[in-house]
């Protein structure tokens, strides 16, 4: 500021002696000056009195201080300003237009108007700042703006407290980016007043208008040294999330789950902070929709009230009408839970989920290193298979699902169980255990699990997925199994028909069926025996088992045989033998086969 | 005599890393692997014309950055900072995956590097490398 004021006694000093002699121009030059703040040179200050309206010009070039000393000649930027003088001697009344600031990666031509500048010499500035078109850019891009059109109204007075100022802003035009942030179009205001003293702004009050967003009111202290925010009162009462999400949060949600999606509803906002640290905020959300793009999730109808306090534990509330997670429907939630800084418990939290809920206790999460950490007790409340089944376009099943996990935790991105998900299907059971889920949200999910398949009615089983009709039950063990994306990367699959005395009957259409599984070797064909003749087979056991590994299977059955293995073995009259010859076959191509089969196209190879 | 020794050490070390890598198979396929490479190729699209301009070069790490900003209209530039942070955090697990995959996670650091080279030498003509020097145009 001393500067300023300097300068300015300067150019007035100049007035008057140039008045009080009479002369008609009067022109100052300098090659160079050198100064902390940064370098000026070829600086031409001309004053014109012979015109009808005298006037005073500058140009100057100039260069700001720079650490790295190594000067570039495009470092320098041109100054340009034309002034009117003052009519009296007592004003400082100023008009300047035509005043541009010029180089490689700056253009901004302004107009100014001063309309004070000295109290009983003492500064006290009046100044509005016109921007027409200007453009500005930082060497790396990260910081510009093209085509701004604006108008900055500054008043500075010093006062005992310090300087006292005030400011308005109307951003008429133009775009922004401030890395991350890109704001397309103008229509935004700021007025601000406050206290400037020794390196501390304090802004007694400030509001913001964004254009569409929403109005924001604040006040605090921000230390100029190192633009650090000290202090902070901000009230938001009403932010249009729709119009706020892709200006404010998805440059800030950068590579999260959240960062692509659709947004409708409002939010209102209150945050304190005090000496750098968040103290509290309060944030409501009102009638939200929030859909992802890639329909990974959607809630619809979301209501939130998450007060948050450094120094007290808050109740917070959260529901939702209804929604998804991986295609899943998802039903009315409430939840409820407390927030004690930075973790979160709640004894109970119910999901209903399709025609039962998924029931949550004992949950209990907290964020620590900019992750998540969190453990809970699962309860699967029986939902209808065919529902589930139908949601994620897999063949109809019937039966319930239910599953009840006393341990559920989630730490370092990795999704772990502790206990078994039982699903009860084709009457009978399905177990999961060691079910452990990496990323499940991401692009690569990764899902590891054993399961255990106990007396599956094969009648409903082979129905279900358009198998030739066997008649019988399945017991089935899949060991070390892994997915990725949802595919199965390895796995230990044995499945055989249970032990115990029951019905074994086999059509002739599943002998088909399960000898082109095993791949065709042998030439005997029932349509060239006299097996043709048999709707049905008997048979004793049955068993087809697969260890997948680096995409190929290696397949097996009940038995082996020197020049394979028994898939079906026979057993009273009719009976039947099918065997297997493909001991290895690439997962891609056993795939195929299934497809083939339920497709109902299969040439079967019998023996 | 322990000068010598150094030096046959330091063969050894430089001999068994490009063991690590000859042994390493790169084309190694996993359906994780190939969900990132797809999520890769849609991206390139959207890359591509980043390259060309000089916005987005390949780093010597295997990474991509943003070179030079000023390339790209002001509107794009929220989403180009999007598209590569996306794009670096997909190379950071398909080089994970190729090592996990190979049956050793160790040999991650060892892959990207090989991978780097790849890139670099693939690279179109007109795109921007990072060689030790810096910044040179391909």
């Amino acid at each position: 500021m001393n500067a300023l004021s300097r300068l300015v006694s300067f150019l007035c000093l100049g007035c008057y002696s140039v008045f009080a002699q009479a002369v008609s121009e009067i022109s100052i030059s300098a090659a160079h000056v050198e100064h902390a703040m940064g370098d000026a040179k070829n600086i031409a200050l001309k004053v014109s009195l012979n015109q009808p309206k005298p006037t005073v010009t500058l140009h100057a070039a100039l260069k700001p201080a720079k650490a790295d000393a190594q000067s570039k000649p495009e470092d320098w930027v041109q100054f340009d300003l034309t002034c009117d003088l003052p009519k009296s001697l007592n004003t400082v009344e100023a008009r300047c237009i035509n005043g541009r600031l010029k180089g490689k990666r700056v253009d901004l031509p302004f107009n100014l108007e001063i309309n004070r500048l000295f109290t009983h010499h003492q500064l006290d500035l009046n100044a509005v700042f016109n921007l027409k078109n200007g453009s500005f850019s930082d060497e790396a891009g990260l910081h510009a703006a093209e085509k701004l059109n604006g108008t900055l109204s500054i008043a500075l007075k010093q006062e005992a407290q310090g300087w006292q100022w005030q400011t308005s802003l109307d951003w008429q035009a133009g775009e922004v980016f401030w890395q991350p942030f890109y704001i397309e179009s103008g229509g935004h205001t700021v007025a601000a007043n406050g206290i400037l003293k020794d390196d501390l702004l304090h802004v007694n009050h400030a509001h913001l208008k964004i254009n569409r967003v929403g109005e924001l009111d604040l006040d605090g202290v921000i230390r100029l040294s190192d633009a650090k925010l000290l202090d902070l009162n901000a009230t938001l009462p009403k932010l249009n999330l729709s119009a706020a999400y892709p200006l404010l949060f998805k440059p800030l949600l950068g590579n999260t789950a959240f960062n692509n999606a659709t947004i409708e509803g409002d939010a209102a906002l209150a945050l304190k902070m005090k000496n750098a640290e968040l103290q509290s905020f309060a944030l409501k959300l009102n009638h939200v929709d929030i859909v992802d793009i890639n329909n990974k999730f959607a809630f619809y109808q979301l209501n939130a009230n998450i007060p948050w306090s450094y120094e007290a534990s808050n109740p917070v509330q959260l529901s939702y009408d209804h929604g998804s997670l991986l295609n899943l429907p998802l039903g009315k939630t409430e939840m409820n839970a407390e927030v004690n800084r930075f973790s979160l418990t709640s004894p109970n939290i119910r999901l209903p989920l399709l025609d039962g809920a998924l029931s949550l206790s004992n949950v209990s999460a907290a964020r620590i290193r900019d992750e998540w950490y969190w453990h809970l007790s699962a309860k699967l409340e029986p939902i209808s298979m065919s529902d589930f089944t139908a949601q994620l376009k897999l063949p109809r099943m019937l039966g319930k699902a239910s599953a009840e996990i006393p341990l559920v935790t989630y730490s370092g991105g990795i999704l772990t169980t502790d206990g078994s998900v039982v699903l009860n299907v084709f009457n009978g059971t399905a177990t999961v255990t060691q079910l452990t889920m990496d990323t499940p949200l991401g692009i690569a999910p990764k899902l590891n699990a054993e399961i255990a398949l106990r007396n599956l009615d094969l009648g409903e089983l082979t129905r279900t997925f358009s198998f030739g009709a066997i008649e019988g039950k399945l017991d089935g063990d899949i060991k070390a199994l892994a997915l990725q994306n949802w595919k199965p990367v390895t796995f230990d699959a044995m499945l055989q028909s249970s032990p115990g005395k029951y019905p074994k009957k086999i059509s002739q259409r599943a002998v088909e069926n399960i000898s082109a599984l095993g791949g065709s070797g042998a030439a005997a064909a029932v349509q060239r025996s006299f097996l043709r003749f048999f709707e049905q087979f008997n048979y004793g056991k049955m068993g087809l088992s697969c260890r997948l590994r680096n995409d190929i299977c290696e397949m097996g059955g009940i038995e082996s045989t020197a020049h394979g293995y028994i898939i079906v073995k026979g057993s009273g009259i009719p009976a039947i033998t099918v065997m297997g010859y493909n001991q290895t076959v690439g997962w891609s191509e056993l795939l195929a086969r299934v497809k083939r089969v339920t497709d109902g196209n299969s040439k079967a190879v019998i023996k | 005599m322990k000068k010598m020794l150094f030096s046959l050490l330091l063969i050894g070390a430089m001999f068994a890393s490009q063991m690590v890598v000859a042994a390493a198979d790169l084309e190694v396929n996993t359906p994780a692997i190939s969900a990132i490479k797809g999520s890769m190729q849609s991206r390139h699209a959207q890359l591509a014309p980043h390259y060309a301009s000089g916005a987005v070069g390949l780093t010597k790490d295997g990474m991509v950055a943003v070179r030079d900003a000023n390339a790209v209209p002001l509107k794009d530039r929220a989403s180009l900072n999007g598209v590569v942070t996306a794009e670096n955090a997909d190379r950071a697990k398909l080089y994970k995956e190729i090592a996990t995959a190979n049956g050793h996670p160790e040999w991650q650091a060892e892959i990207q590097s090989t991978f780097a080279t790849r890139w670099i030498d693939k690279a179109q003509g007109g795109w921007w490398v990072q060689g030790a020097g810096g910044w040179t145009k391909k």
